[in-house]
């Protein structure tokens, strides 16, 4: 049976066949595959003592854990400090890492839960998260035709695109960030991370059920929020 | 039961959102939806916030990120009392320090087995080991040059003669 797609043929990209029972696999499976396949070569380089296998891994993740850090903490400058914080825990705690599921649902959890902290720190410190979309101009952004921004643009017709477009990311930060941290990670981990739910299930440890109610009461959350700027 | 009961919508809900229902279970909430018009406009409102989150930009790291988490896992050590590691250090920088530490070190040995070096450093003690090297080979140039210490049994002038035992 194929899943349609680009399929996995025998030869280099063969053990992915065989890991999916034979079944032939499409071109992002085989992806996530390959990724997972390095990530555990990189893992097993680092707990030898290899630091450039570090430098390998945060480069190859630096950009999702920063996304998910800023999305949850609204602000560029703590979120930055934030995700230098993220590796250091992976730096120190990867001999805890016992290679069960795949690394990066490891690290986002790592992340998640530095996040939480983090938050609760700030709060009990009073701290007025400052949503920096004032950053977020073009020019931060990744540079590629018809990218996300341009889509969240497009949906604002008129010359007034770009500035339309800049409220409704500011809006959508500020919500966001004025969520339940547990609402906020939900729909960061799935709407902007778009992670599967079973990747959602290990980086919280909650079950498939309880993900889906919780991000649905987490919508209708930020929905309710946004109900100035819909229509 | 209640619970159960809301827990499960929501749970369609979300699942209907997210296309992760087969067309059978898609059909049954199509059909529910059709009863409930409220329904039907949570579920557009909620269709436009999930546009407009993942319309939101991605955003990357700094360039210099990975050398800021570096400086931080070095701080981190010297605050732990460990050797920090030169993670940072590239590899062209390492071949260099090592190849100049080799240097220093073959230039100090080399320093302490040539006496003319030796000369320049202290000329009397070079002078010294020179005369030594010479009466150890028997050459008379070596009785030319004075002695720089009297020998062991010489009595030391102005000292007075030993006492006569009368």
């Amino acid at each position: 049976m194929s899943t349609g797609g680009a399929t996995a043929k025998e030869g280099d990209r063969g053990s992915a066949s065989d890991e999916a029972g034979g079944v032939t696999i499409d071109a992002k499976t085989a992806q996530r595959m390959e990724q997972d396949r390095r990530d555990k070569i990189l893992v097993r380089r680092l707990k030898a003592g290899d630091e450039r296998a570090f430098q390998e891994l945060v480069q190859t993740y630096q950009n999702r854990v920063f996304g998910l850090v800023f999305r949850m903490i609204g602000n560029r400058q703590e979120a930055e400090d934030l995700a230098q914080d993220v590796f250091l825990t992976v730096y120190k705690a990867i001999g805890s890492y016992r290679g069960e599921g795949r690394f990066y649902t490891w690290l986002y959890r790592v992340a998640s839960n530095t996040c939480k902290n983090r938050i609760k720190y700030l709060k009990g410190r009073h701290f007025n998260t400052r949503v920096d979309v004032d950053d977020n101009t073009e020019a931060q952004m990744p540079s590629r035709e018809g990218g996300a921004l341009h889509s969240l643009q497009s949906q604002v017709p008129g010359p007034e695109a770009m500035i339309q477009g800049q409220r409704l990311q500011r809006a959508i930060q500020r919500e966001l960030a004025n969520l339940d941290e547990e609402h906020r990670l939900l729909i960061v981990l799935r709407d902007i991370e778009g992670l599967p739910y079973a990747d959602i299930m290990r980086i919280t440890g909650l079950p498939a059920g309880t993900v889906k109610s919780r991000l649905h009461r987490a919508r209708v959350a930020l929905k309710e929020r946004m109900k100035s700027y819909l229509r | 039961m209640a619970q159960s009961e809301t827990n499960s919508a929501e749970e369609l809900m979300t699942a209907y959102l997210d296309h992760e229902m087969d067309a059978e279970e898609s059909e049954a909430f199509e059909a529910m939806l059709a009863d409930s018009p409220e329904t039907q406009e949570e579920l557009s409102d909620l269709r436009q916030v999930l546009q407009l989150v993942q319309g939101l930009p991605e955003v990357e790291a700094p360039p210099d990120f990975f050398e800021k988490v570096a400086k931080k896992i070095r701080r981190r050590k010297l605050l732990d009392g460990e050797i920090p590691l030169f993670i940072t250090v590239s590899f062209q920088v390492l071949s260099v320090l090592v190849v100049l530490v080799i240097a220093a070190v073959y230039t100090m040995i080399h320093l302490d087995r040539d006496p003319a070096a030796k000369l320049e450093k202290d000329p009397k003690a070079a002078v010294a080991e020179v005369e030594g090297d010479a009466e150890a080979r028997g050459e008379p140039g070596g009785a030319a040059v004075p002695q720089a210490s009297p020998a062991p049994d010489a009595a030391p002038p102005g000292s007075s003669p030993p006492a006569s035992a009368d």
